[in-house]
């Protein structure tokens, strides 16, 4: 469960990247955060990631207070909560198999069981046969899979992908949203970040709207509006 | 030991996936090594040659041909006796006499202005060696006391003050200026080294953010990198004592040469200090690298 109480974010005095959200999203929930661009998605994203801390209210994540966590407790955290990124985010120098399991590597987890999870997971992603290409040799589609086997590889209970089909065709966009509904119906929450409108509008779940910072929309089957 | 293990291992992965940023980083903590140690080679040399100078240095006490065989034998044993002579030798007037000829065999005037004379109008000289050329001044003044000045004929002193002042000031300036030239160099080095590091680890940093973001705690991501400059740092120390040894083999016989066979000092010079030049400059780098390293992976680690 992700609490979000009175949560505002100043980048400087006459800049608000969020202003005073309050949202309450339940486990096993399949939500989108919708905007235009400076709508604010992305500061409530790296809020949820504690890549960034809020200048004020309070953030919990299944019941972990995240509003002032530890430089030392984040990788803990980043350890919860698979997260999905526009741009991959892979590590160029590493294979796709090493990409996946450097998650558990750096977890402790033990090497037999990374033997054993990681082509399960790639497997799950379609992309059992290609463990040791490196992330230049591979489709962006593609990439976006590692990503997401990276991403599942500690069975997370929240999933955040932020813009996950922005690179990727309508094709390789269609495979990654099947995916993401696969995975939410396993159990897992999946905060979606987009401003794809086909995409929002085809999943017909729960749609929050961001304008200014602000929630202005809040819908449990809701669809992308602009207007409000 | 299992994170032990994979830092390790992910030191070398690190290494061999940048291999040309690794070599290069390689090469400039080589050259710095090398150029720290060709300066030391050269301020060995230099100071063994000063070494040579001073020992080619000596002041010989002339004394009358009358003078008493004892007295001669009393005053060597005089200036033996004294802490500052190295050596002192007597030589007799016949052997004075043949040595002068010796040196004047080309001078016919000198010759035949000898052989007119009838007895050897050379006296018996003693040849005094001091440990050091500071002392000269000192053994000079001694040998001049009451018991002996009546019979002293002349000294060489005087011919070899200006020769004795000029090495010591010379043999002081090159030391010094040997010195800081390899203290100029060792820092230019190490700091060649250090950007060397920073340049390696700027062109990871967007794969050190990555790894942060995807769980890694800070240690996990530093000691890789850590790891990969102290492999770097023994890799460079191993290159820069197999070039040393090389250039000694092929200077050393040379050297031996110029220094009409006697040892030029470079190679005793490295053996005898071996130790401490490797405690010393590998010491220096793998601290330099390993802590430089921890701080410039540690600016990309954001949040």
């Amino acid at each position: 469960m992700i609490v979000l109480e009175r949560v505002s974010k100043a980048y400087s005095t006459d800049s608000l990247g969020l202003d005073d959200v309050s949202l309450h999203i339940p486990s096993g929930e399949f939500v989108s955060i919708v905007g235009q661009s400076g709508a604010g998605k992305t500061t409530l994203a790296k809020l949820l990631m504690a890549e960034e801390q809020p200048s004020a209210g309070r953030i919990t994540i299944g019941g972990w207070d995240i509003t002032r966590i530890k430089m030392r407790e984040i990788p803990e955290l980043r350890r919860q909560i698979g997260v999905i990124f526009q741009d991959y985010k892979l590590l160029p120098k590493k294979t796709v198999y090493e990409n996946v399991s450097f998650a558990l590597e750096v977890a402790g987890v033990k090497s037999k069981v990374i033997h054993d999870v990681v082509p399960q997971v790639l497997s799950i992603v379609g992309l059992d046969n290609k463990g040791e290409r490196f992330p230049r040799q591979l489709s962006g589609g593609e990439q976006q899979r590692v990503v997401i086997a990276r991403a599942l590889v500690h069975r997370p209970k929240v999933l955040l992908a932020d813009e996950p089909t922005g690179n990727l065709d309508t094709l390789n966009t269609q495979d990654i949203m099947d995916l993401l509904v696969k995975i939410n119906a396993f159990g897992t929450t999946v905060v979606l970040v987009t401003h794809n409108r086909e995409v929002v509008n085809a999943l017909r779940r729960r749609v929050i709207t961001l304008k200014d910072g602000k929630v202005v929309s809040d819908h449990q089957h809701g669809k992308y509006t602009l207007t409000v | 030991m299992t994170m032990a293990w994979r830092i390790f291992a992910a030191s070398w992965k690190h290494f061999a996936r940048n291999l040309w940023i690794g070599v290069a980083t390689v090469f400039v903590f080589t050259i710095a090594l090398l150029s720290i140690n060709i300066l030391l080679g050269v301020n060995a040399v230099i100071e063994q040659v000063v070494v040579l100078l001073e020992q080619k240095v000596d002041v010989t006490v002339t004394f009358n041909p009358d003078t008493p065989e004892a007295l001669l034998s009393q005053a060597r044993f005089y200036v033996v006796s004294l802490p500052q002579t190295a050596e002192a030798k007597l030589v007799s007037p016949e052997e004075a006499l043949t040595a002068f000829k010796e040196r004047n065999k080309n001078n016919p005037k000198i010759i035949d202005a000898l052989n007119e004379l009838a007895a050897n109008p050379l006296g018996a000289q003693l040849v005094i060696k001091a440990k050091h050329t500071e002392d000269y001044p000192f053994l000079l003044e001694a040998i001049r006391n009451p018991q002996y000045e009546p019979f002293i004929r002349s000294s060489s002193f005087d011919d070899h003050r200006e020769a004795i002042s000029r090495i010591q000031e010379t043999g002081a300036q090159i030391r010094l200026f040997a010195s800081a030239l390899v203290a100029i160099f060792a820092f230019f080095g190490l700091l060649a080294a250090f950007n060397a590091i920073r340049v390696a680890i700027y062109t990871q940093r967007e794969e050190i953010a990555i790894m942060r973001l995807v769980g890694a705690s800070s240690s996990y991501i530093k000691l890789p990198f850590v790891l990969e400059g102290v492999w770097m740092a023994l890799l460079s120390a191993l290159l820069t004592a197999a070039g040393v040894w090389v250039v000694i083999s092929i200077l050393e016989p040379r050297l031996t040469t110029l220094f009409d066979g006697r040892d030029s000092g470079l190679s005793a010079f490295f053996f005898q200090n071996g130790t401490e030049l490797i405690i010393l400059q590998l010491g220096g780098l793998l601290v330099l690298s390993a802590l430089v390293s921890w701080m410039a992976v540690g600016r990309y680690i954001r949040r």
